[in-house]
């Protein structure tokens, strides 16, 4: 029993002195810890920008401590925990959902820890935000398919999952192109769930019902996108219907440039990483940062892709 | 009475039909044939993954590491299947010998562990997952040679090449199911374990023997689904294993052991691919589709047990 | 004897179809207060169709039961329970993670506001178990008790529930001749204080010992009601058979010179020790004692389905180490097991297929079954053995006792054994089927099969083996000639 008691005391005083050592503000030769939490290291957009951060901070000399929330909010709260336990120097969150994440930017903020959220918006307002607006991308693809079809056709459109913010914002930003453009028309919507697969049946069953009526496809995502392109071809129809998708991954890039995928809208994850650890550094170090740091889309067509593809 | 027997017995079937006819009157295009082969395409990777499943339910036992399999034998395939790398036969081989390998070692656990099945895959299914992740780094593997991607959407006199192997991986699971001495012993493991070993049976080698085959049926699932949407996912199947499970349920399999069949289990298949495909043509949202299909898995479940009682 | 003449049970003109095949034909039956009634008639002949009836499980087409002169044939399970009619079935219905006293309570559990009183339900059910003289502790777990424990908790249960009347479904099937003595002594008990009981049995003995008077039922017919002191057994049986059956046990065959089994030493910690025996080409060794006494285990030892300690097992002059049914198959040895719901067939295949089951190696070419192979095989052994079932293709678990015993028989001997071992082969089944066993057993001996016997029924052992090897707690104490031999005899050395 004595030897437990002096354990404790030991450890008492052991956790009580780290605490007196740390200060508020790093001078310039401390190193700066971040800790990270992801939405979902499964996902190649995600992992470009988890990697453009490790550049970025190796760059500055920061140590980053990046955990996946594997998409669940829970676990990203109990990432964020954690990282106020271990009295990191900033946080950078990747929030899962917009509203269910806003508990980890509340307890950052309560425990006098900034937080920088890259990539999607929370209802509570972090320290710094680093994206884009999904609106925007929205916005952009529908305005290229209206260029495309000359402001009259029919359009279906893939949706990611539903409920989430990326979705929601995209299907936004579409809606609000088309009310600039009656006759645009559209004649079916549904979600594929962001994935591949899901997207080709769907397309597959839509070819079915609807043939040489679709004009246009509006993919939420790539993956999807291509699952579109993908379903096209095999009914013979890619020629007919453009199809338009947003992220710019690897593959998209490829498929625009074969002519397969009209166009993709290029959603910056070098910038989005690398601009996050700046300002999460910046805020460690007392300077001055940008409250809202926007990253704009662009959209890739044909002629535009080969400097995006020597990036992969 | 006996006719109401035989109804029973064929009760799913008869659902099947009813449900195919009512949709064949709201939508014109159901009863096409362009509209079957899609829907057969569509069906054809669950049906693989259920058609192994089914042995392993037979048995009495579970496999829920299905989907994970798919991604892995998925990734291994597409790392060696870019153009020009090695000759077809290597990927097909390679994550056909995954699957294959991840089956056997279920099996060998269970049987040496007597840990139950549910756990013992629930344990590979998140190994496998980790697994496909870690080969491809957590992004997709992409840039597929052609005749790999012919697999997956390709045609033979007219018929995609999916609904072969579909054709030929039913008969071919009939027979082993049927006509075999293996078949055989899987019934009488599932229908009274111990007395199946009083009766001089391995059940330890035929358990290895079911787990291996569900393991390379996933395999070969990979390969088709990686063809089909021409990129090696590491999170693509998730779930998978559910809808396989839940297709040989509504097939009539009993999920106690001793008792079902591949042609209960491919009408299973059948009636989910149905189900999701009219839903798109009639444009419902996905939301009622899930809820559609969970209605129908407990009706097939309550008609099981109508059906046992009516034959104690 | 207890002067009982008050009805407490009256049943007219009970008839009841399945799918049009008449599975009870205008039943008449009568029971009177406190006394002991034997339902007897083969399997088939309709006494569970009508048990099933009178506790309300099924709902007969026509006629009418009255208990008190109440009619309550439209009454439903829970009602008849209520009108203290209770039923000791012969499958055993207890939840193993339970206690004695828990299951004994189980829907009636006692206690204040959903909390249960443990401390009052095991004091209730030690009396209980006091005053019926049994010797069970109340906190033991379902599944530490041997069957026949269960048996008794079951018809404790009965008793906690005040029935008036208890129907006994072969309660006797699983006990020793001891336990026998004590369910005896409790139906007397019963009996004293005016509760009526059906007794459902094949067994003459008992039947001839405990029963007042006794029905017999036959394809569904009622054939007569006697007092069991003016009914011969002879008599009774040609009642349930329906024509005069040859004597029971005819003379065996021979034992030849060749030994086809040797154990030497045999040895399994806490079960058996030292047992050494021989069996001869065309010899049946019995082997008799009481429940526990190590019959079963010896013989799970020599089939390879539990490992043994130490000793030999020899088959021809072959020196055998056995790791698994598959081995003890492969070298010819059978094993028809005590346990045939467990360890004998399976319920979902068909007859064909169970009879096939352990040499399907021989009807096949590389690993497919040669369909015709196998048909002509099983048909030709379910032929000799009289198997009645609807087709080869019928579900075992579809047909009756006596015929799936017939059916794990038919595997067994299909794999061409050497020696089989046959544990209680007559349990739970009928006369008629019984008795076409023991034919079966001489008929195999006379073509040079080794049997060994396991049987807990004395005059079976008597009447069937050369030899009779007894057993008392995991020792072998002798080895008796079937001259030698008596039941007497046998008893006292299972009781050493």
């Amino acid at each position: 029993m004595k030897y437990t008691y002096l354990l404790f005391l030991t450890l008492f005083l052991f956790i009580t002195g780290c605490n007196q050592s740390e200060s508020d503000k790093k001078n310039d030769s401390e190193k700066i810890v971040i800790g990270i939490s992801m939405l979902s290291m499964q996902n190649e957009f995600i992992v470009n920008i988890s990697d453009e951060m490790q550049k970025k901070a190796e760059e500055l000399g920061a140590e980053l401590i990046i955990v996946d929330a594997e998409r669940s909010p829970l676990k990203q709260i109990e990432q964020i925990e954690s990282f106020i336990a271990q009295k990191v120097d900033v946080i950078i969150l990747n929030p899962c959902e917009f509203e269910a994440s806003s508990p980890a930017v509340t307890k950052a903020l309560d425990a006098n820890i900034p937080i920088v959220n890259v990539n999607s918006a929370t209802k509570v307002q972090p320290t710094a935000f680093v994206g884009s607006n999904d609106v925007e991308s929205g916005r952009i693809a529908m305005k290229f398919i209206a260029e495309k079809l000359g402001g009259k056709g029919n359009i279906v459109m893939i949706q990611g999952l539903n409920g989430q913010a990326a979705q929601i914002q995209r299907e936004q930003g579409a809606k609000e192109i088309m009310e600039q453009f009656p006759g645009l028309v559209m004649i079916a919507q549904q979600t594929a769930e962001w994935d591949r697969a899901k997207s080709m049946d769907l397309m597959q069953n839509w070819i079915q019902s609807y043939g040489s009526k679709i004009n246009a496809v509006f993919a939420h995502n790539d993956e999807m996108g291509l699952g579109a392109v993908k379903a096209l071809q095999d009914a013979g129809m890619k020629d007919k219907v453009i199809v338009v998708s947003i992220d710019a991954i690897a593959d998209a890039l490829q498929a625009v440039k074969k002519g397969d995928l009209d166009a993709t809208v290029f959603q910056d994850a070098r910038k989005q990483g690398a601009g996050s650890i700046e300002t999460a550094f910046k805020i460690a170090r007392g300077q001055q940062f940008e409250k809202e740091l926007l990253i704009p889309f662009k959209l890739l067509t044909k002629g535009d892709v080969d400097p995006y593809l020597k990036l992969n | 009475m006996h006719y109401i027997n035989k109804l029973r017995q064929y009760g799913i079937l008869i659902v099947f039909s009813i449900i195919c006819l009512i949709i064949s009157f709201i939508s014109p295009q159901f009863l096409t044939v362009s509209n079957w082969t899609i829907i057969i395409t569509q069906v054809s990777i669950n049906a693989i993954l259920a058609f192994g499943v089914t042995f392993v339910i037979i048995t009495g036992g579970i496999d829920l590491s299905l989907g994970s399999i798919v991604a892995v034998a998925g990734v291994s395939a597409a790392m060696l299947a870019h153009p020009d790398s090695y000759p077809l036969l290597v990927p097909v081989f390679a994550g056909l010998f995954a699957g294959l390998l991840i089956g056997a070692f279920n099996g060998f656990i269970i049987t040496k562990s007597k840990i139950a099945p549910f756990i013992v895959t629930l344990g590979t299914m998140t190994i496998g997952r980790g697994l496909a992740l870690i080969l491809s780094n957590g992004r997709p593997v992409s840039n597929l040679s052609d005749s790999f991607v012919f697999i997956g959407s390709g045609k033979i006199l007219g018929i995609p090449v999916l609904i072969i192997i579909l054709i030929i991986m039913f008969i071919l699971c009939s027979v082993i199911l049927n006509k075999t001495i293996l078949g055989r012993y899987v019934y009488a493991v599932g229908g009274n374990e111990q007395a199946a070993r009083a009766s001089g049976i391995n059940v330890s080698q035929v358990k290895i023997a079911v787990y291996s085959i569900s393991g390379l049926l996933a395999g070969l699932a990979g390969i088709l689904l990686t063809s089909r949407i021409t990129t090696g996912q590491p999170n693509a199947g998730a779930g998978f294993e559910l809808d396989a499970i839940a297709a040989v349920v509504i097939g009539g399999t009993s999920t106690t052991g001793g008792k079902g069949s591949m042609t209960g289990t491919l009408i299973g298949v059948l009636l989910i691919g149905v189900i999701n495909n009219s839903l798109d043509l009639l444009n419902v949202t996905s939301y009622y589709q899930q809820v559609v299909m969970g209605i129908i898995i407990i009706g097939a479940v309550v008609l099981d047990s109508l059906n046992h009682k009516s034959n104690s | 004897m207890h002067a009982a003449t008050e009805q407490i049970l009256r049943v007219n003109r009970l008839s009841k179809s399945f799918f049009g095949i008449k599975a009870l034909d205008n039943i008449h039956f009568d029971l009177k207060k406190g006394e002991v009634h034997a339902l007897m008639g083969e399997n088939g002949a309709g006494k569970s169709t009508f048990m099933k009836i009178l506790i309300g499980l099924l709902k007969a087409d026509s006629g009418s039961i009255s208990f008190n002169s109440e009619q309550i044939e439209n009454l439903d399970v829970h009602s008849i329970m209520q009108k203290c009619i209770s039923m000791i079935h012969q499958e055993i219905l207890m939840v193993p993670e339970l206690t004695v006293a828990q299951n004994i309570f189980l829907g009636r559990e006692i206690g204040r506001a959903y909390l249960l009183d443990d401390q009052a339900i095991n004091q209730k059910a030690e009396d209980l178990l006091q005053s019926m003289g049994l010797n069970i502790k109340v906190r033991t777990k379902a599944k530490h008790l041997s069957i026949a424990e269960m048996q008794l908790i079951e018809i404790a249960k009965a008793v906690s529930h005040n029935a008036r009347v208890i129907i006994m479904d072969e309660p006797s099937s699983a006990l020793s001749e001891k336990e026998v003595e004590i369910l005896f002594k409790i139906i007397r008990d019963l009996k004293n204080k005016g509760v009526s009981i059906i007794y459902i049995s094949h067994k003459m003995e008992e039947i001839y010992k405990i029963a007042d008077r006794i029905t017999v039922l036959r394809d569904g017919k009622f054939i007569a009601t006697k007092n069991t002191a003016d009914l011969d057994k002879n008599s009774l049986i040609s009642l349930m058979v329906g024509r005069e059956i040859e004597e029971l046990f005819s003379a065996n065959s021979l034992a030849q010179p060749e030994v086809v089994l040797k154990v030497q030493n045999l040895h399994k910690k806490g079960k058996f020790s030292d047992i050494n025996f021989e069996v001869h080409a065309g010899e049946v060794l019995g082997i008799a004692g009481l429940m526990g006494a190590g019959r079963t285990e010896i013989a799970r030892a020599i089939f390879g389905l539990d490992r043994i300690n130490s000793g030999n097992i020899i088959l021809k002059g072959k020196k055998l180490t056995i790791r698994s049914p598959e081995d003890a198959i492969r070298e010819g040895i059978g094993y028809v097991s005590e346990d045939r719901k467990t360890l004998g067939f399976i319920p979902e295949l068909s007859v064909k297929q169970n009879i096939s089951l352990s040499s399907i190696l021989k009807y096949s070419k590389a690993w497919f079954i040669d369909n015709k192979k196998e048909q002509t095989a099983t048909s030709k052994i379910a032929q000799e053995l009289k198997i009645k079932a609807s087709g080869l293709n019928q579900k075992v678990m579809n047909l009756s006792g006596g015929n799936q015993q017939k059916v794990v028989i038919a595997r067994v001997l299909l794999a061409s054994p050497f020696l089989i071992i046959l544990d209680e082969p007559t349990r739970g089944i009928d006369i008629g089927a019984k008795h076409e066993i023991y034919k079966l057993i001489r008929q195999l001996t006379k073509g040079g099969l080794a049997v060994i016997m396991i049987s807990s029924e004395l005059p079976e052992i008597l009447g069937m083996s050369n030899r009779i090897l007894v057993l008392s707690k995991g020792k072998q104490k002798t080895i008796l000639t079937q001259k030698e031999a008596s039941q007497e005899k046998i008893m006292q050395y299972a009781l050493h």
